[in-house]
């Protein structure tokens, strides 16, 4: 009796087992999608990442950078630096960004800030 | 018949769980990850994306290639003296009798490949324009005034030749000035480093010097050019893979005086700066080469230049003329980027 119960398999063994199999690769099929909707900023010290910002709320942040800090305004989905302690201000004058492929670069305050999202362009040439 | 099938079913389904197992595991360890390193060197913003599926290896060559840029940033500085390091500083103010000093064997080699497009590029590439270019650049610290036509010409006849010999140059003092080269030479050298280190997908841009291996998800790269006339914007984007792509335009640095724009990029036969177009892009297989290239160009007439790259193998570019239109070398659409 035992030993037909482990050796047999009838339909409906079959039909579980494959819905658990679909239902496996389904789900890496979503862990390795990525989210449409994902935009963020990530903002970098040196090479060090300090702030990862959502760009879907619009808010205000604070970085420390080399010379203090770093005001950072979010407003529909760009990013722009409003303040920073510079000679000529070069990078609260840059405005707003929203691709991937802009950068914010303060070279006195040693920041970076970057735009990670579902893009189609990899780097820029200037 | 029944136990047959059984077996059958049994072992479709041991061998559907072992590969299931193998994407599990081929992903979580075999998977190439993203790594990243951005530095500032050569007065510059460089960024270097590489893929592996080893991150203490990938972190190590990430370092290595930090290191590199700091090496070649610190032989190719003119203004600055390092311990230990025989740059083109300790090459002009070199105070010993030697007729002929040593040099490290990077800088020769530096050296060397600039002399080579002396001629080539019938003397525009020219790195012995050290004197004429501080003279520029010391109007452009103070911020007012332009050189004198005799200044200049007076800084170019004191210009020193350089002669180099079995890894040591000649003891005269020449004022090098390896601007036109210095980035692209080095994002060469690194490029070659990560295929020698297996690396195959990677991105390197080093202030204008992009260099790209092979993609990892798509075939091909695609890179922006930058609009020169629209800040935060781009006029074209180029596809490619295994490539080099440098832009050389006035629009980013530049000296403004009495409304008129100064690019850093002086003409050797002129002593000025040129205005013939606002920018000019590269796309070829080498980055070293691509840099010089990109130079040349943006002091040659744009007819000329399209001539002369149309003559070239393996070689394309972009011109972005003053009035904002787009012009192509005979192949250049072949990179043009279809969304």
């Amino acid at each position: 009796m035992q030993k037909n119960m482990n050796t047999k398999i009838n339909k409906y063994d079959l039909i579980l087992i494959i819905i658990l199999l679909l239902l496996t690769f389904l789900s890496l099929i979503f862990i390795y999608k990525k989210d449409k909707k994902y935009k963020y900023a990530y903002v970098y010290y040196e090479n060090k990442l300090v702030k990862k910002i959502d760009l879907n709320k619009d808010k205000n942040y604070t970085v420390k950078g080399y010379n203090g800090m770093v005001k950072l305004v979010v407003k529909n989905k760009k990013i722009k630096v409003s303040e920073e302690k510079s000679p000529k201000h070069l990078c609260s004058k840059r405005g707003y960004i929203s691709h991937s492929y802009e950068q914010i670069i303060c070279l006195p305050n040693k920041i970076v800030v970057e735009i990670k999202t579902v893009d189609n362009i990899d780097t820029v040439v200037k | 018949m029944h136990n047959i099938i059984n077996k059958i079913i049994g072992i479709i389904i041991v061998v559907l769980i072992f590969l299931l197992g193998i994407i599990v595991v081929s992903n979580t360890y075999l998977k190439k990850r993203e790594y990243s390193k951005k530095f500032f060197y050569m007065d510059t913003y460089i960024y270097v994306k590489i893929y592996s599926n080893n991150s203490k290896k990938a972190k190590k060559i990430l370092n290595e290639v930090e290191g590199i840029y700091k090496e070649y940033h610190q032989l190719t500085d003119r203004y600055k003296s390092y311990n230990n390091v025989k740059n083109i500083y300790y090459i002009k103010n070199n105070k010993s009798n030697d007729e002929y000093i040593e040099i490290d064997k990077k800088l020769y080699d530096v050296i060397e490949y600039g002399l080579k497009y002396k001629e080539k590029t019938n003397g525009l590439i020219d790195i012995e324009m050290g004197n004429v270019i501080d003279v520029w650049k010391s109007y452009r610290d103070m911020l007012g005034g332009l050189p004198s036509d005799s200044e200049l010409k007076l800084a170019n006849l004191n210009k020193k030749e350089i002669v180099l010999k079995n890894n040591k140059i000649l003891n005269n003092h020449p004022n090098i000035d390896l601007g036109v080269i210095a980035k692209g030479y080095t994002t060469q050298i690194v490029g070659e480093y990560l295929e020698k280190k297996h690396i195959k997908e990677y991105l390197i841009n080093a202030g204008g010097n992009v260099l790209v291996g092979k993609n990892i998800n798509k075939k091909e790269y695609t890179i922006g050019i930058e609009n020169p006339d629209v800040e935060n914007d781009i006029f074209d984007i180029v596809k490619c893979h295994n490539m080099a792509v440098v832009t050389s335009g006035g629009y980013q640095r530049y000296y403004e005086y009495n409304g008129k724009r100064y690019s850093h990029i002086i003409s050797p036969k002129t002593l000025y700066p040129t205005n013939y177009m606002k920018s000019v892009t590269v796309i070829t297989k080498n980055s070293a080469y691509a840099d010089i290239l990109s130079t040349y160009l943006y002091l040659l007439p744009i007819e000329d230049g399209i001539k002369y790259v149309d003559k070239l193998k393996g070689v394309e570019a972009i011109w972005y003329t003053n009035d904002g239109k787009i012009k192509y070398s005979s192949n250049a659409k072949k990179y043009e980027y279809k969304n």
